[in-house]
């Protein structure tokens, strides 16, 4: 490996056949660059007569925006493709974390170079963190597909590997009307949105993109009225009720009845989780003995309620 | 994997089981099997890993070793459900046969199907466990980490357990299969304390879910001929899959029970509805992508298993348990695997005072 300056014109920056980061901020690079200069050079390999970038896209970004004509870069003189992919891939895995895009880049690279499936099963998987099986190879290989615009809102959102799992399976298409729904949510509701998605669909073997063109769902997600995040919270809403009708119904039917109850504020009834256990949970908060009272008062009144043995039904 | 007897494609023989009697048996049963003696399962395990489809790929292939740790040890009930009280025995690990919901596809780290050959060491630690537990009847079964009868033909396991068993007072014993394999059990004499049981399932469950197993037919005949040998027979509706028309599904397969198996003779059904840990579900998408099994009205339970909403539960209970009684197992004793008190109450009409009571209930005096 020989160490040289070049021009950073003459790095052939479209060529990305090694690169596997694409979504990254440059700001405290800049800034280090600035305090203290290049101190790791980029590594380049001549091709087809053009420098082209193995590894330190960030770098190289950095410096284009900070308007500088050259840098210091290693010259890797190897000739294989993938000899020389495995110089960056082990550049990077000894100094940081890879995301789950870059693990999936880094992934397909090995396989479009040609390393053999079974070691990258057993020796490339655990070095990324990732269980060896072919199955978890596969599904990386498909994450390396997607597209630019999701990969985008994957990273950006930091999406689970099942969240991803799931999102590839859907079809293009669906995952572009999709993309408006996740964004405002957290990992969570989005795993829930994307599960309860993918399992209506199979149960009831409808397309997902059946489920997003319903009326309802595209009063929802046309409302002016309604923020993104409210839009989101409400397509659960439904999603939930379509995936477990029976228990959405009867969380319903349990509400409503405490709602005729006209409990004061501070006092709640619970069912068990799920309905699963036979018996029920009274909160209530108070700040003194008087308040405690009429609390107690409270609770004795609703216990000789008629309505009140109703809850009973929901053992 | 065909509904005949199963025999792998090659047998992994870890070296320092080559000598055990059982080994030989084992090998000359196998017949014509490619076979290697290995240092270490571990390296054709990893091998076995690299496989697109793990589990199915480890069904292929039989390996031979020791049992490091205990053959014996009380089944891993659920808790905060009723338990039975049960043992199990770990003579053999997985199973050739491909149930869609099968636990062990999450719970085993070893795909193989293997079998352990130190045998002394089984009858050692039994004599141990009865004698520890000689003031109780002991329920006890081989077929919960792999089918009881599935590789009969090559271990004779039954042979060996029955002749250990039938000399035991204070245990039952139980074998419990999907399989049809009965020639040995057919060769032995009976033992009034030893049942021979059979998972079932409604005929489309078994034929769309039980990959490799033969049909229910096939089985409740099977279990005609061996209530018919003198032993006492078993049952197990677990998992109770609520499909379209469950109901007809169900009641189908217990009429055809009930008229072909003598019900005096029937020393237990057990029912259990679907009930699975949640990562089990992403196995199943991944080997069984047509399966809609796992896509039902499920609630996390107390014991954190995903399991069908109670109302569900209740239905499904109330109507198999109906269906046994009407067509002809009024006297036959039933109980649920993993059920709260409130679905024993409701379903069964009674709640047992905890396991041990619920342990004399199945082992009350043999038929």
């Amino acid at each position: 490996m020989k160490k040289k300056n070049l021009p950073l014109k003459e790095i052939f920056l479209e060529d990305e056949r090694f690169r596997i980061s694409y979504y990254f901020s440059l700001e405290k690079l800049i800034l280090s660059l600035q305090e203290v200069g290049l101190l790791n050079p980029p590594l380049v390999a001549l091709r087809d007569k053009r420098f082209i970038l193995v590894s330190g896209w960030k770098r190289v970004l950095a410096c284009i925006k900070l308007g500088l004509s050259s840098l210091p870069v290693f010259v890797i003189e190897e000739k294989a493709e993938l000899k020389t992919f495995l110089a960056a891939f082990y550049e990077n895995l000894a100094t940081r974390e890879f995301s789950l895009l870059e693990k999936a880049e880094i992934l397909s690279r090995l396989k479009r170079f040609g390393e053999d499936e079974k070691k990258i099963v057993q020796h490339y998987l655990p070095l990324l963190d990732i269980p060896s099986t072919l199955s978890n190879l596969e599904s990386y290989l498909a994450f390396s597909q997607l597209e630019s615009e999701v990969k985008r809102i994957i990273h950006q959102k930091n999406m689970s590997f099942s969240s991803v799992k799931i999102f590839s399976g859907f079809t293009p298409q669906e995952r572009k009307s999709l993309l408006p729904l996740l964004l405002p949510s957290g990992q969570n509701k989005m795993k829930e949105i994307l599960e309860d998605l993918k399992e209506i669909s199979r149960r009831n073997d409808i397309p997902v993109k059946k489920i997003l063109s319903s009326k309802e769902t595209l009063d929802i997600m046309g409302s002016e009225k309604l923020s993104p995040l409210q839009k989101t919270d409400k397509m659960r809403l439904i999603l939930m009720k379509k995936r477990d009708p029976a228990l959405s119904s009867r969380k319903e039917s349990f509400d409503s009845l405490l709602k005729k109850l006209r409990l004061p504020k501070n006092i709640m009834v619970k069912p068990s989780p799920f309905f699963e256990e036979e018996n029920f949970l009274v909160n209530f908060s108070f700040g003194n003995h008087k308040e405690l009272k009429t609390i107690l008062v409270k609770l004795q009144e609703l216990a000789a309620k008629q309505e009140f043995a109703g809850i009973f039904k929901f053992k | 994997m065909s509904k005949s007897q199963y025999f792998p494609k090659k047998v992994y023989v870890e070296k320092r089981s080559l000598d055990f009697p059982l080994t030989k048996r084992i090998l000359k049963n196998v017949g014509p099997v490619p076979r290697e003696i290995i240092d270490d399962p571990q390296e054709v395990i990893e091998d076995i890993k690299a496989s697109k489809d793990v589990m199915g790929a480890g069904k292929k292939y039989l390996l031979i070793t020791r049992q490091r740790g205990e053959f014996v040890k009380p089944c891993p009930c659920t808790p905060r459900y009723l338990g039975c009280n049960y043992f199990i025995i770990n003579i053999d690990l997985n199973c050739p046969l491909d149930c869609t919901y099968c636990i062990l596809q999450h719970y085993l780290t070893n795909p193989l199907i293997t079998v352990h050959v130190n045998r002394e060491d089984l009858w050692r630690q039994l004599d141990i466990l009865l004698h520890r537990k000689r003031h109780r009847t002991v329920r006890i079964g081989t077929g919960e980490l792999g089918d009881s009868l599935a590789l009969d033909h090559l271990t004779e396991n039954s042979i060996d357990l029955v002749s250990y068993f039938r000399k035991k007072r204070n245990v039952i014993f139980e074998l419990k299969t999907k399989t049809v394999n009965i020639k040995n059990i057919l060769r032995i004499e009976p033992a009034p304390n030893v049942v021979v049981a059979w998972s079932l399932n409604s005929l489309r469950i078994a034929k769309e879910e039980e990959k490799g197993a033969p049909s229910v037919e096939e089985r409740i005949e099977a279990a005609r001929r061996v209530s018919e040998r003198g032993f006492r027979t078993g049952f197990h509706f677990d998992p109770i899959i609520h499909h379209p028309d469950w109901e007809e599904g169900y009641e189908e397969v217990i009429k055809i029970l009930l008229k072909t198996v003598d019900s005096a003779r029937i020393a237990w059904i057990s029912l259990g509805s679907f009930r699975f840990p949640a990562s089990l579900k992403a196995i199943i998408e991944e080997r069984f992508p047509k399966t809609k099994i796992i896509y039902d009205e499920f609630i996390k339970g107390k014991d954190g298993k995903l399991r069908y909403f109670k109302p569900f539960r209740l239905e499904l209970y109330k109507k198999i348990v109906g269906f046994i009684r009407e067509w002809g197992g009024k006297e036959i004793p039933l109980y649920f695997c993993m059920e709260s008190e409130g679905i024993w109450r409701e379903a069964m009409g009674w709640i047992p005072k905890g396991e041990e009571n619920l342990e004399a209930y199945l082992s009350s005096p043999l038929g």
